[in-house]
């Protein structure tokens, strides 16, 4: 009886393989993909565990990386193939701004999923600055506004407050310092000679490894920061900080990570690329895969995964506060967001120009690319990092498939997103006139048009 | 005669004891042939017995004292949390070590499996309906019970803010009238400046009683609440099964290799059927590339191996691979240089120098330089042919050579040369004069006054600088493994304090075990090779 069971298993098995267009006749089947411990590396490690990868006849091994410098030094030196990356570091790779290489990328990771951390002792000092905070759940979204006169007394006292981002090109970082600009608080330039970014800034903002936060929240090295979950949550089970606000409320669905591989070796193996690029993209169909009540069907699942140790390997419980949906803010304070992560909704995945380009209006804002450019400049470099064609090479494929639908993908743009205004201090962004942005800030890099 | 063989024997077993310096075991063996029973009690006692119920009186230290401190990430682990990561660690490899074979079974074994596999998912499936139901009711009496001791800190709280609103309309009231007799022109400006320090402080004053109740609450909120986590770790472990499980399935049925191979000859065999119905050029030429490509698919799938994840045991095989491949280029650096040195005084003088300024140099250092430049060497690790050789043998395919195993091992190599070196000069140059004498009387040539006399008197020195040089490599490679994120023991502990989770704790001071027991095993086989070619037996410390 259970043989025939089995046979039919098998038989249905081999049924299903076959019904799949065949595979890509891949130029590289075992594969190192490089992740740093946050729960965005989901669609990684998902395409891994729930086999997509496999049936694309890949077999991938995901490697914990120390940091994202090193993450990105082996991925040019080919110890990696691939990796889990901050959005800006391709960008800043190719541009050259530290280490030089061409990266290149065809899928957006996740959307959103970061917090700023502020420490107790911060907390309860906002709170004096802005009564309205002192409650068991304040209103939302929290601005820098209370945080100001902190910044100056300590100012005054001839300190600078020490807060904590993940990379120097990370998103964390322009996260935060758009967060205390818009409430007036310089966060410092990047210089030709100033390469910490603290020139002029009434802070100072410097780089520590996303595991290591909260231990400088608590040590006092840091008494803010930014950083991707679990590590907004862990200070919160852990009692060490009070998440202020997310990167949802900063700005509304803002990209975050991205897969990147070096441009050399997408040239050498486009097929696997392709490959790679189609087992990601089921595996981000997968994590926001919703029942009609739109509750998640596969997020408990997915945090089972993560929790393992050799993935994220925080505790379940910890994980799976951010990813299903809700956000302890504070102990008592536990709210619904469940746009928090997201990893495939509103067409998510692909690679669109108008975020290349927001991370390079980032980067010239905050000095760190030193010379004014043209907005010409601006499309061509995201033309270079940013590969559509690979992306929506894939994504065909698996409409062929049956994998998804046709309205899962944006088949027909011209790769920039509706012009918008949803950031915290309302300024709209559009893609297409990049120095009209940047122009439109207090703080930061001017440039003539 | 049997006697003798059993003296023979007893004293083999005595000599065994001493060259691998567990002489504290000796009274066990001369009790065994009845040599002076009670001299050997006595020494029992003395150097086992109290040594053990000290060690357990340390144990049970360790057990009383860890709970009482509480840090952040939470308590310091008793012993059996420590053994008992060290349980998740071994089924974590072992269910490494399933999925591997899963994913290679074929036939009949393959269908068992499944059965077998799908009876325990099964069977954990209800457990988990139960545990969650536990679990759930635990998380209400959590809530309960949190909301009973929260509520009177609450009122207390909130009668505390009604007092310091009362308190704080009366000090304004104080000011404004203090304010208002300024304006009526009676009053100066002194009562105003009183009333209005007062006022702040009575603001700090009421500030600081409700902080202190906050405080208490959050306290009581962080406080955890032990039949919850017991009902949540008992989730947590069969959830993980259940998933192990899942997983297991897939790589026995769709995953699994002999499918997969399968279901590409089914491929190429419908190609083939195709190829030679095809009528056109164009069809025939199609279909023929496509057979092709199904070939080469299912020659690469047949060659394809699971993709596991380091284990703890892996990764100590690689920390010991690593720390003996430095160990080795130390030694082989290290002994004719110090031959040298020890022969020549003007080698000494040249040597010196660089040995005093590149000895004191951190590990941390070296590790960093040699990324760098090891780096270089190695521009596409993956078809470097060195690599492509190494990973192609049976026992260091699974080690997974890379340039971050090289790096470290020059790190090792780094720290672990100068001990050696040091030793054996001084064993060189410390020979005793009749020897040298003897030598010279002799008229013995280079050669052989080399092989024959120098280096033989040394080897004691030398065997005590390589095992000096042995433990610091060990050392050195676990910081170093730490700090480029290298697999190995280093990564493992550097993973776990990365990974934060309520076990991380446990697994630290399991690899601390782990570290020190391997640690003291290299030494003792460093002891050993000493004792043998040491003439005089000579002694050596622990």
């Amino acid at each position: 009886m259970i043989k025939r069971i089995n046979r039919l298993l098998t038989a249905a098995a081999l049924a299903a393989s076959s019904l799949h267009a065949e595979q890509l006749d891949v130029e590289k089947d075992t594969l190192k993909f490089g992740f740093i411990k946050l729960t965005d590396c989901a669609p990684l490690v998902i395409a891994k565990e729930i086999g997509y990868f496999e049936e694309e006849g890949l077999q991938v091994e995901v490697i914990a990386q120390p940091n994202w410098k090193q993450l990105l030094d082996n991925v040019i030196n080919g110890e990696l193939d691939g990796a889990h990356m901050l959005s800006g570091q391709p960008i800043a790779a190719t541009i050259g701004f530290g280490t030089e290489a061409h990266i290149i990328t065809a899928y957006t990771m996740d959307l959103n999923g970061n917090a700023i951390t502020v420490s107790n002792d911060i907390w309860a000092q906002m709170q004096c600055n802005d009564p309205t905070l002192d409650t068991d759940k304040p209103p939302h979204p929290i601005t820098a506004d209370s945080l100001k006169p902190i910044v100056d007394a300590a100012k005054d006292e001839g300190r600078r407050l020490p807060m904590g981002m993940v990379f120097p090109v990370s998103t964390h970082n322009y996260e935060i310092r758009y967060w205390l600009a818009a409430a007036g608080i310089h966060p410092g330039m990047y210089t030709s000679t100033d390469i910490k970014g603290f020139t002029g800034g009434d802070i100072e903002l410097s780089t520590t490894p996303p595991p290591q936060m909260p231990s400088t929240l608590e040590s006092g090295q840091n008494v803010a920061y930014c950083v991707g979950e679990p590590w907004n949550q862990q200070a919160v089970a852990k009692g060490i900080g009070v998440p202020v606000v997310t990167n949802y409320d900063i700005w509304k669905n803002n990209p975050e990570k991205v897969f990147g591989v070096t441009k050399k070796w997408a040239d050498e193996n486009p097929k696997t690329h392709i490959a790679v690029v189609k087992a990601l993209i089921r595996a981000g169909k997968w994590l926001d895969a919703t029942d009609e009540a739109g509750n998640f069907l596969n997020r408990e699942q997915a945090c089972r995964i993560l929790s393992q140790k050799n993935y994220v390997g925080a505790d379940y419980d910890v994980l799976k506060n951010s990813m299903t949906g809700y956000f302890y803010f504070q102990k008592s304070d536990k709210r619904a967001m469940p746009d928090f992560n997201v990893f495939f909704k509103y067409h998510a995945t692909y690679p669109w120009y108008s975020d290349g380009i927001w991370f390079l209006t980032q980067m010239r804002r905050w000095g760190q690319i030193t010379e004014p450019q043209t907005a010409e400049w601006y499309y061509e470099t995201a033309k270079k990092v940013y590969k559509p064609e690979i992306y929506l090479a894939a994504a065909k494929l698996l409409l062929a498939e049956g994998h998804i639908d046709e309205a899962d993908i944006p088949w027909e743009t011209d790769g920039f997103k509706v012009p918008t205004s949803d950031f915290i201090d309302g300024i709209t962004y559009d893609g297409k006139d990049p120095i009209g942005y940047l122009n439109s800030h207090t703080i930061g890099n001017k440039d003539a048009i | 005669m049997a006697e003798k063989s059993l003296d023979k024997f007893k004293y083999r077993t005595l000599r065994f004891l001493d060259v691998t310096g567990f002489t504290v075991f000796d009274p066990v063996v001369r009790l065994a042939f009845r040599e002076e029973p009670n001299k050997q009690l006595k020494a029992l006692f003395n150097y086992m017995l109290i040594p053990i119920v000290f060690a357990l009186f340390c144990i049970f230290v360790w057990w009383q004292v860890a709970p009482n401190h509480k840090t952040k990430s939470g308590e310091v682990p008793t012993p059996d949390v420590v053994w008992n990561s060290a349980m998740i660690n071994h089924t974590f490899s072992t269910r490494e070590q399933t999925k591997e074979r899963d994913f290679l079974l074929v036939g009949d074994a393959r269908l068992a499996a499944i059965a077998e596999v799908e009876a325990m998912a099964a069977a954990g499936t209800a457990q988990l309906a139960k545990l969650e139901a536990t679990l759930a009711q635990h998380a209400a009496g959590n809530i309960k019970q949190l909301a009973d001791r929260i509520a009177p800190l609450q009122a207390r709280l909130e009668i505390i803010e009604a007092q310091s609103g009362v308190i704080n309309a009366e000090m304004k009231a104080a000011v404004n009238a203090a304010a208002a007799a300024i304006e009526r022109g009676e009053g100066t400006a002194q009562p105003l400046l009183a009333a209005l320090r007062a006022e702040d402080e009575a603001k700090d004053a009421g500030r600081a009683a409700e902080s202190f109740i906050k405080a208490q609450i959050d306290d009581i909120r962080s406080d955890k609440y032990a039949p919850l986590n017991q009902a949540r770790l008992d989730v947590n472990a069969v959830a993980d099964k259940l998933q192990f499980l899942t997983k297991r399935i897939d790589f026995l049925t769709t995953s699994n290799r002999s499918i997969r191979v399968a279901a590409a000859e089914e491929q190429l065999a419908e190609t083939q059927g195709k190829l030679a119905e095809a009528t056109t050029a164009k069809a025939a030429l199609s279909e023929a590339k496509r057979a092709i490509r199904n070939e080469s698919l299912i020659e690469r799938l047949e060659q394809q191996q699971y993709a596991s994840a380091m284990t703890i045991y892996t990764q100590i095989n690689r920390s010991l691979f690593t720390v003996f491949i430095g160990f080795i280029v130390a030694a082989m650096v290290a002994i004719p240089l110090g031959v040298l040195c020890g022969l020549s005084r003007i080698a000494m003088a040249c040597l010196t120098p660089i040995i005093s300024i590149f000895k004191p140099v951190s590990p941390v250092v070296y590790l960093l330089i040699f990324q760098i430049v090891v780096g270089a060497f190695f521009p596409d690790p993956d078809s470097h042919p060195l690599f492509l050789f190494l990973n192609s043998l049976p026992f260091l395919s699974t080690l997974a050579i890379n340039p971050a195993l090289i790096f470290s091992a020059c790190t090792v190599a780094a720290c672990a040369v100068w001990p050696a070196l040091v030793n054996t000069a001084l064993g060189v140059a410390t020979i005793d004069k009749d020897h040298i004498n003897v030598a010279r009387v002799l008229r013995l040539g280079f050669k052989d006054r080399l092989f024959k006399i120098i280096i033989p008197s040394a080897l004691p020195l030398v065997f005590a600088g390589l095992r000096i040089s042995l433990g610091v490599g060990w050392m050195v490679l676990i910081a170093a493994e730490a700090l480029s994120s290298s697999d190995g023991l280093g990564k493992f502990v550097w993973d776990e304090y990365q990974n934060g989770s309520s076990f991380s704790f446990a697994n630290i001071l399991y690899a601390c075990f782990v570290v020190g027991i391997i640690g003291f095993l290299l030494d003792r086989m460093m002891i050993i090779l000493q004792r043998l070619v040491s003439f005089d037996g000579g002694s050596t410390s622990l």
